[in-house]
């Protein structure tokens, strides 16, 4: 299981919108508490079922949302890269997910809405220089153009898949996040969604990452 | 709290005086005492109180109780009465068992009573968050009676606590730990606990479903037996439904999580008639339920038919259509099963497919469908099970073509069984039609309806349905029937209400009619379905009759809409005018009114489910709601619109209609332009292929050429140093390495053999000036006599070399042949190759030209060759025949020789006689000499004189005379 966290307005309901229907839906709507998607993946020859859980990314939702990082293997942390604030709060998005989630929690940064580069406020090596700080993968994604949509969400379940074989998550344990069932599926959830205010962000239509 | 009082004070007497007094006593202890065995035992006989006096314990103690909880935690014994002390003020569960008797006024007393310690109690939400740690307790006596008295605060106000709950960290996670409780007491409580805590709060219930919620219900489901569990399966299966009902991501993750496929082994009931209790019925009720929620039509699209594929898959609506066709099924389970196979199948192809297939177990079988149909047109069969069986075809034929076509086509007269053995659902469908129950009247017009449904073939389809009514009779088009029966209504004695059949026949031909001008042209050829029609329209009835006005309303309003002015007599204009004339274009329109203002109408336009109290209130279908919707406003327009207008508007639809023609028209020249463009593209990519395998093989057969090229270049290095001389060689040579080698020894061995030819020669040439000298020397016999012994020794001694050399040039001339047959062999094998070279060569391009020309440039070498080793044959042929030659003369000359041997023996043995007679002469003399001498001495010595030299010269001349004769002799033969 995965959770998708961030800011609101972020983009975190269109990635995974992208991610599960490949397609992208301008039109802002409000992510109330969590909303589930699923979609197989193939990993190393093997199918696996990601789960993820999209959660909301205002304020009045945290408590709810901080439900979710129990249970989950992985966690997608969105910025927008065209509003600074939401790098900022990456801080205490991080503390909150280390708090509340198992140790070995894979947690992939992503800065989204890379198809604006023209309003750009967070530059990439921002956005590197802090995963590199804190342990975590970093991606610039588009979930507009798709852009990275597809590799972020995947390269976050081969790092799963990998501490799996390393044996640092033990399979059997369901407050882990994942589960061999008998199709072989991981589920992964993701925390609050981010992407709320990103209808009315979607203007310019400068190039893909 | 003064209202607490004053609630209070009504009831208490004197007695109850002294209770509130204890109740203070004990709330002192426990509030001051510093002995925790005092406070324990103050709690305990607080908990004792606590039951009778409610109030009282509640208003004095509560206070002190959350104290205790919050301080004394450690002695789980005093936490356990504390809780069961609060649980028994909050409950109202409790009270109403042990006041049974009372009145409904005091249960609603107590009801306000515990919502009102609720309300006291989540006041400090600090209070609920204690009350989720304490759960966290393992001890029984704590836990059990924690989960009962949260789950009684949820009961009381569950939106405020489950707020509460949401907040508070872990919290539904926490509570969530409760089923996974050894106990059974307490995981069953604790599902009743969660089924509060998620009633309509979708949040909580995703989070429960995140924990897991699915996997563990379905597991204590199935370990507790399925349908044949008890209340605690139900208590589960509520659950579910609480966290599936209204929730897509809930559903979605149920979908996801495979969940659907365990949902399987709840419907395997088998046959055994045994075992239906009132439990296992309430079981499969809400398990039935349960697959409802999953594909309630009310669900977003997508969603319900990604749940209806993997019902499918699993094999879950096989197991249902098995329990539709079993016996002994309770009556309500079944309804229950047909509605959610209903459900299952609608609007999804496959489904239908496999449910159309269904035979029901019967001799011989029959398809469920048809099965179905006979209890919906049975009036003996309960009503809800005939809305099921309704709502089971209507869902069957939902968007369902095919389904819809087949259904027509039973009441085809091509397609009709003569042999009348088996019933089809067309002829179970008119007769419900035509039968004398009402219900069934409206059920099969309905059914029938929906066959129709968006569907203009077979609208036009069952316009050709004749009827054979009674005989003599001449058979009746389906559509006349109906509106005879329409017109006719009151001949015929039916049960239930006329209203039913009218309404229902009038829904099915406004149906029928929509969108199809030709059954409207139908309709309106029989003249005497208009005036009826406008009769009903004016005719000023009573309020029941008013739906049955708007429906005929509805119905000339669809003639004069969908008509295409194909009859004379109603056009369109004529029907308008005549609405003017008779009835008035106000008074129409208000009539039409009349459907969609029934107060029936916008329950039945909610649900496609046809859900109905009791038969009354049968009238409209859900299906034909949406059609009242789409068609009253366009049919008002029409009818207030002038004739003008109403030109104006044919010739902009006519325009329109060209438009659309030709907009068709390029429509298709667009789609055979994107066939052509399919199959060109098709074209290209095989062209695409030939050309790479073309260019594979051409590239292939340049590599293999310039291999070639660069062996033929390595044979002129190795051949330009072997024999720089010999170019015109190595031009051969280029196709074969070991020729070149073999060819240059074979010419060294040729060399050779002419060098040793001529070394033969010239010691034939010597030997035969031997022969020669000895010849000559043998002519001078005496003298030459040991020469010519000498040179016939050395003769023979050449001829054994010659014959030693003979025999070798003999081998060598063989091997020399050997090696020229393999040589042509293999020349023979190199042309061959060549050949095979050439053959494959027939590369496009230049490439070919040159492989071409390069192999006849080989061929020509090798030619060269061929003809280079034949004349060196010739060579060795005219060398062996010199050697015979030579061989003859040595042969010759040998033979001489033997001769000349023998001669020279015979002249050897005749020199050997006469030296002998020379002796035997030379002796003879001498006696005679010695003689002579005597007798000269003789006659001497007589005196008498000698002449010697007389005597001596005729000595002389015998010797002569004899040598003579032995010269001649010896000279003879030579």
């Amino acid at each position: 299981m995965y959770i998708i966290i961030g800011d609101t307005g972020v983009g975190k309901s269109c990635l995974l919108l992208q991610f599960t229907d490949k397609r992208f839906q301008p039109v802002h709507d409000l992510t109330i508490g969590v909303e589930f998607g699923a979609r197989m993946v193939n990993i190393d020859g093997k199918q696996i079922k990601l789960q993820i859980w999209d959660t909301a990314g205002q304020e009045s939702f945290r408590s709810i949302t901080r439900s979710y990082y129990r249970g989950a293997a992985g966690a997608l942390l969105v910025y927008d890269i065209t509003r600074r604030e939401t790098f900022n709060h990456l801080t205490s998005w991080l503390e909150d997910a280390r708090q509340h989630s198992s140790s070995n929690m894979v947690i992939m940064l992503i800065g989204n809405k890379s198809d604006l580069e023209s309003r750009r406020d967070v530059k990439r090596e921002e956005g590197e220089a802090f995963a590199r700080e804190h342990g975590l993968i970093f991606m610039e994604t588009s979930a507009k153009t798709a852009c990275n949509v597809e590799e972020a969400f995947i390269n976050t379940a081969k790092e799963i898949y990998r501490k799996i074989q390393q044996g640092l998550f033990d399979v059997h344990n369901e407050a882990n996040g994942i589960k061999i069932g008998p199709q072989q599926c991981i589920s992964t959830s993701v925390g609050p969604s981010a992407s709320q205010r990103s209808s009315s962000e979607i203007g310019s239509n400068s190039g893909c990452c | 709290m003064n209202f607490l009082r004053g609630v209070m004070g009504g009831q208490s007497a004197g007695p109850q005086h002294t209770e509130a007094e204890t109740i203070q006593k004990l709330c002192d202890r426990v509030a001051s005492s510093t002995l925790l065995d005092d406070r324990r035992n103050a709690v305990r006989a607080l908990k004792s109180l606590s039951k009778k006096y409610r109030l009282e314990v509640g208003i004095q103690a509560m206070e002190h109780l959350i104290h205790v909880l919050q301080t004394d935690r450690s002695d789980s014994e005093i936490i356990g009465y504390a809780l069961d002390t609060l649980y028994n003020i909050i409950s109202n569960d409790e009270e109403e068992e042990v006041d049974d008797v009372e009145e409904e006024n005091s249960t609603r007393q107590s009801e306000d009573l515990g919502s009102q310690f609720t309300e006291i109690f989540i006041k400090q939400p600090e209070n609920v968050t204690l009350l989720l740690s304490l759960l966290e307790e393992f001890d029984f006596h704590v836990r059990w009676p924690g989960v009962k008295l949260l789950t009684s605060l949820l009961k009381q106000l569950g939106p405020q606590v489950q707020q509460i709950i949401l907040v508070s960290p872990m919290g539904v996670s926490r509570l969530m730990d409760l089923l996974a409780d050894s106990r059974e007491v307490i995981r069953n409580d604790g599902v009743l606990l969660l089924q509060a805590l998620t009633r309509s709060n979708g949040a909580i219930q995703k989070i429960v479903a995140f924990e897991n919620a699915f996997e563990r219900l379905l597991d204590i489901i199935t370990e507790e037996g399925n349908s044949d569990g008890g209340i605690v399966v139900e208590d589960c299966l509520i659950l579910l439904q609480n966290l599936l009902k209204n929730n897509n991501s809930n559903q979605n993750f149920f979908k996801e999580g495979s969940y659907i496929q365990r949902m399987k082994p709840w419907f395997d009931v088998g046959d055994e008639n045994s075992g239906w209790s009132a439990q296992k019925v309430t079981n499969l009720h809400v398990m039935l339920q349960l697959v409802r929620v999953l594909v309630s039509p009310t669900n977003p699209p997508g969603a319900t038919s990604s749940c209806q594929k993997a019902m499918f898959q699993c094999g879950l609506l096989q197991q249902l259509c098995t329990i539709l066709m079993a016996t002994g099924v309770p009556a309500d389970i079944l309804t229950e099963t047909i509605n959610t196979v209903s459900e299952v199948i609608r609007g999804y192809q496959v489904n239908q497919d496999y449910f159309a297939s269904v035979n029901a177990p019967s001799n011989p079988p029959r398809p469920a469908i048809v099965v179905l149909l006979m209890s919906m047109v049975n009036e003996r069969q309960p009503f809800v099970l005939r809305c099921a069986v309704l709502y089971c075809f209507q869902c069957f034929l939902y968007k369902n073509q095919k389904g819809q076509g087949e259904i027509v086509s039973t009441l085809l007269p091509s397609t009709i069984d003569a042999t009348g053995n088996s019933v089809s659902a067309g002829q179970l469908l008119c007769g419900g039609l035509f039968s004398t129950d009402s219900l069934s009247n409206w059920c099969a017009a309905v059914a029938l309806a929906h066959a129709l449904q968006e569907n203009a073939t077979q609208k036009e389809q069952l316009l050709r349905v004749q009827l054979a009514t009674s005989i003599g009779n001449p058979p009746v088009s389906l559509l006349q029937q109906c509106t005879n029966i329409l017109s006719q209504g009151d001949k015929i004695d039916r049960r239930g209400s006329k209203i039913q059949t009218r309404v229902g026949l009038l829904m099915l031909l406004c149906t029928w009619l929509s969108n199809c001008p030709i059954a409207v042209t139908h309709f309106l050829h029989n003249s005497a379905n208009v005036p009826f029609l406008t009769g009903q329209i004016a005719e000023n009835l009573g309020e029941e009759e008013q739906l049955v006005q708007g429906l005929c309303a509805l119905l000339l309003g669809i003639s004069i809409y969908f008509n295409d002015n194909s009859l004379e007599s109603y056009m369109k204009e004529k029907l308008k005018q005549l609405i003017e004339k008779r009835i008035g274009k106000e008074n129409f329109i208000e009539k039409l009114g009349f459907i969609s203002k029934h107060e029936l109408y916008s329950r039945a336009s909610q649900k496609p489910q046809p859900n109905f109290p009791s038969p009354e209130y049968m009238i409209f279908d859900h299906e034909f709601t949406k059609l009242v919707k789409e068609l009253e406003g366009v049919i008002t327009k029409a009818i207030y619109k002038s004739s003008e207008e109403d030109k104006k508007e044919e010739e902009v639809k006519k325009t329109l209609e060209q438009h659309d023609s030709i907009v068709t028209h390029y429509k298709n020249m667009i789609r055979e332009q994107d066939l052509q463009l399919e199959e060109l593209k098709q074209q290209i990519s095989t062209l695409k292929c030939q050309n790479e395998q073309l260019q594979t093989a051409v590239t292939q057969q340049v590599s293999q050429i310039q291999q070639h090229k660069d062996q033929y270049n390595l044979l002129k290095v190795q051949l330009g140093k072997d024999n720089p001389h010999q170019g015109s060689y190595s031009d051969a040579t280029q196709m074969n390495g070991i020729q070149p080698e073999e060819v240059g020894r074979l010419r060294e061995e040729i060399e050779e053999l002419k060098s040793n030819q001529e070394l033969l020669q010239s010691q034939l040439a010597e030997k035969d000036s031997l022969i020669e000298n000895l010849k000559s020397s043998q002519a001078s016999p005496g003298t030459n006599e040991q020469s010519s012994a000498t040179a016939s020794a050395q003769d023979s001694e050449q001829i054994a070399e010659l014959k030693q050399e003979l025999a070798t040039l003999k081998s060598q001339l063989n091997s020399q042949s050997v090696e020229i047959t393999k040589l042509q062999t293999e020349k023979q094998e190199l042309l061959q190759k060549t050949e095979t070279f050439a053959k494959p060569a027939p590369v496009p391009g230049e490439s070919e030209a040159v492989a071409a020309a390069k192999t006849t440039d080989v061929e020509g070498r090798l030619s060269a060759l061929l003809q280079e080793t034949k004349e060196l044959k010739n060579e060795i042929k005219a060398l062996s025949e010199e050697r015979a030659a030579i061989k003859e003369q040595l042969d010759a000359s040998n033979s001489t020789i033997a001769i000349l041997q023998n001669e020279k023996n015979k002249l050897e043995v005749d020199v050997t006689d006469s030296k002998k007679e020379q002796d035997d002469l030379l002796v003879l003399l001498a006696d005679q000499d010695q003689k002579i001498f005597s007798l000269k001495n003789k006659l001497k010595e007589l005196g008498h004189p000698v002449e010697e030299e007389d005597e001596l010269e005729s000595g002389d001349q015998d010797d002569e005379e004899d040598e003579d004769e032995d010269n001649g002799k010896d000279q003879g033969p030579i």
